[in-house]
């Protein structure tokens, strides 16, 4: 028992040193640096900063932007993952669409975008291909895909690294929730197919995973690469945002960056705040079962 | 209590490992009263580290596989390089001066807008410049090389290289090159989607040159910044800039994000137009075989920004006096000779040709093997001087807010 709660002690400490620390940290040091509090180039306290980022910089339309994108390439990634699951689910238990589903995983974001980039952009293979078939009759006929104002080769690039995550993800629950045996059950008391994939089958793999959703919504509105090779100056999406203020030719932006990065981990906090207080439901059912 | 103690010691532990590089090196005030040969023999048996630019596999092939044997075997010097460029120096520098520890980095290769900004966070250590040996052979009397971004560099950074912006262009596709402003007006709305510049260094560069078109040419923008006379020609430029914009890549409603993907998308045929701040760089990346050969450069007539690169020593480096002999290598003649070859590099010398050797000098004008970039000395007429830096912050914010964003 002592034994017990000394490693428990251990764990926690070291949670603490290297996980929740250097976090607190850092979120303390941004903070001081945005009120000009500390930083080699600052000045003293001022709230120039953040009167800036409030009223004058495109905080609220990046911020839009990136929701925008990280909901449609949720949404859609989940309608394909689940499309996969419940039409293939036994392809995905053996042979060769289980093994290839496996690997876009190992893809870094960069070289996606790179991959997307050579596949859709106007000079790409897509446009080649189009162009030798006789389709079109050259580069400006084949429509902007890559870094166009509607985050199309953005959402294409994140979609190709996210979807075999969650078909993985779906086909691992489909199996452990027994929803094969539920849809039987279904069945037998007499559903049609349709109901049992929107009444049974559809809410319990949602439901389960809508923790794991959100942490994606949230992972997707904070990428950088494919961003910044895929997407456009204006509008743009977060990271690349900030990463335009804190290093650019103007230092004095930099307390700027760190705003940034408060007010939005302060929205996002919020974000999983509020989710977590609608959802606990779920996690006591989770934890009790 | 007794777990407080353990944290803390264990915390003080993590301190010591961090900050425990050993310093064997002499101090800055004890640098100074050293002669050069007591400072070559401080230096032996040293590794500086270098941070640089490593976008480019020549640059790299030249400072890895040249410079660092030389130094090696010529000094015992072992020379790392590190990958970073401009902001990253300077944050890193910020940091390391905020948290008040010695340098990661001995060395570091510097443009102007961030020796600009390695001035403000007074991270510099200088000057250091008189002391090489080789500084005697500098061309510092030429204001392309003794002045950046029109400040004195006072021996604060030593001139390493020299290069002149040129537009690059698709010889069978652009048969009537643009000279001024309301040619390249032309040229973009006879041919739209073919033109653009990228939304870093070398699109401000290109802009530097237009804003100082409007202002008159050549010196109007000499000396210090001048607010009234930006407020007078940027809303000019601006207006320019939106003339253009329908005409260019993607309607001008995205710039490339940097140079590398522009040259990517001049490759493809995406664009007819590309451009570099290093003018011997047609002959680089056909050499390489990124453009093919119908790829050409020029300077048209409203001129292009020639400016040159340096090398700086952090003022919290540790290894100071081997970091100074490292550079004095570098400014050689041997190795400037080496740099200026397009196989190489294809780096203009920054080196006063009066103050070499006969023999040296003929080395140098038969080095000179550019077969698709223009010569310098056709380009040179129509070099303009860089600007202050006050000119280029303002031209980036405000490209954003009145161009980008708008």
């Amino acid at each position: 028992m002592k034994l017990n709660k000394i490693s428990v002690v251990v764990v926690q400490s070291i949670f603490v040193l290297f996980a929740a620390a250097p976090l607190i940290f850092g979120f303390g040091y941004a903070l001081l640096y945005s009120f000009g509090l500390i930083g080699v180039l600052n000045e003293g306290f001022t709230i120039v900063h953040w009167e800036r980022l409030l009223f004058e910089s495109n905080f609220w339309g990046t911020l839009l932007f990136s929701l925008v994108v990280a909901l449609v390439t949720m949404g859609l990634s989940l309608f394909f993952a689940l499309l996969v699951v419940v039409a293939w689910y036994k392809n995905l238990e053996r042979g060769a669409l289980s093994y290839i589903v496996y690997l876009p995983l190992a893809f870094p974001g960069v070289v996606m975008a790179f991959y997307t980039f050579q596949l859709l952009s106007k000079s790409g293979f897509l446009s080649r291909l189009l162009y030798n078939l006789g389709i079109t009759n050259g580069l400006n006929d084949f429509p902007d895909l890559i870094n166009d104002a509607y985050g199309i080769g953005i959402i294409f690039s994140l979609l190709l690294l996210i979807t075999p995550f969650f078909i993985l993800l779906y086909a691992n629950m489909y199996r452990n929730e027994r929803i094969q045996e539920l849809t039987e059950l279904a069945s037998t008391l007499g559903a049609k197919p349709i109901q049992i994939t929107l009444k049974v089958v559809l809410p319990v793999l949602l439901k389960k995973s809508a923790f794991t959703i959100v942490l994606f919504v949230i992972f997707v509105m904070g990428t950088y690469e494919i961003p910044l090779l895929l997407g456009r100056q204006n509008p743009s999406m977060f990271s690349p945002f900030v990463i335009n203020k804190l290093q650019k030719f103007n230092l004095n932006d930099i307390p700027q960056a760190y705003a940034i990065s408060i007010l939005y981990i302060l929205l996002i906090a919020l974000l999983i705040g509020i989710l977590f207080w609608k959802l606990r439901g779920l996690f006591i059912e989770r934890a009790t079962t | 209590m007794k777990k407080l103690n353990v944290l803390l010691l264990f915390l003080l532990s993590l301190l010591l490992v961090a900050c425990g590089k050993s310093e064997k090196s002499p101090s800055s005030a004890q640098l100074e009263k050293l002669t050069w040969e007591q400072i070559e023999a401080t230096a032996s048996g040293s590794t500086v580290n270098m941070m640089m630019w490593a976008g480019d596999p020549k640059i790299n092939a030249y400072v890895q596989n040249y410079i660092a044997p030389a130094v090696k075997e010529q000094y015992n010097i072992d020379l790392k390089t590190v990958n970073g460029q401009g902001n990253n120096i300077v944050q890193l520098l910020m940091t390391e001066k905020q948290a008040g520890k010695k340098s990661n980095i001995d060395m570091m290769w510097i443009n102007g807008e961030t020796f600009y900004q390695l001035r403000q966070i007074k991270g510099l250590y200088g000057p250091f410049v008189d002391r090489l040996p080789n500084s005697q052979l500098i061309d510092l009397e030429n204001p392309f090389i003794g002045l950046d971004f029109q400040e004195p560099i006072k021996g604060m950074e030593a001139p390493w290289g020299n290069v002149q912006m040129t537009l690059i262009y698709n010889s069978e596709k652009v048969k009537q090159l643009p000279q001024t402003r309301a040619d390249l007006l032309a040229y973009v709305k006879k041919y739209p989607g073919t033109f653009t510049f990228d939304n870093q260094f070398t699109g401000l560069t290109f802009m530097k040159a237009l804003l100082i078109d409007i202002a008159g040419g050549k010196d109007a923008l000499a000396g210090n910044y001048d607010a009234a006379a930006y407020k007078k020609y940027a809303p000019q430029l601006w207006s320019y800039l939106r003339d253009l914009r329908p005409y260019l890549w993607k309607k001008g409603e995205v710039f490339p994000e940097n140079v590398a993907q522009m040259h990517q998308l001049f490759a493809s045929g995406e664009l007819y137009f590309t451009m570099s701040n290093n003018d011997a760089e047609v002959d680089n990346k056909i050499n390489e075989g990124l453009f093919q050969e119908y790829a050409r450069a020029y300077v048209p007539d409203f001129g292009t920004i020639q400016n040159s690169h340096y090398l700086g020593i952090p003022g919290n480096a540790v290894d100071k006096a081997a970091a100074m002999v490292v550079i004095n290598f570098m400014i050689s003649p041997e190795a400037q000779l080496k740099k200026q070859s397009p196989e190489v590099w294809g780096d203009g010398t920054v080196l006063n040709m009066d103050k070499l050797t006969e023999s040296m000098q003929a080395r140098f004008l038969n080095s000179t093997d550019r077969k698709f970039s223009p010569k310098r000395k056709d380009i040179q007429d129509k070099a303009l001087m860089e600007i202050a830096p006050q000119y280029m912050i303002n031209l980036a914010d405000d490209f954003r807010k009145e161009i980008i964003n708008k």
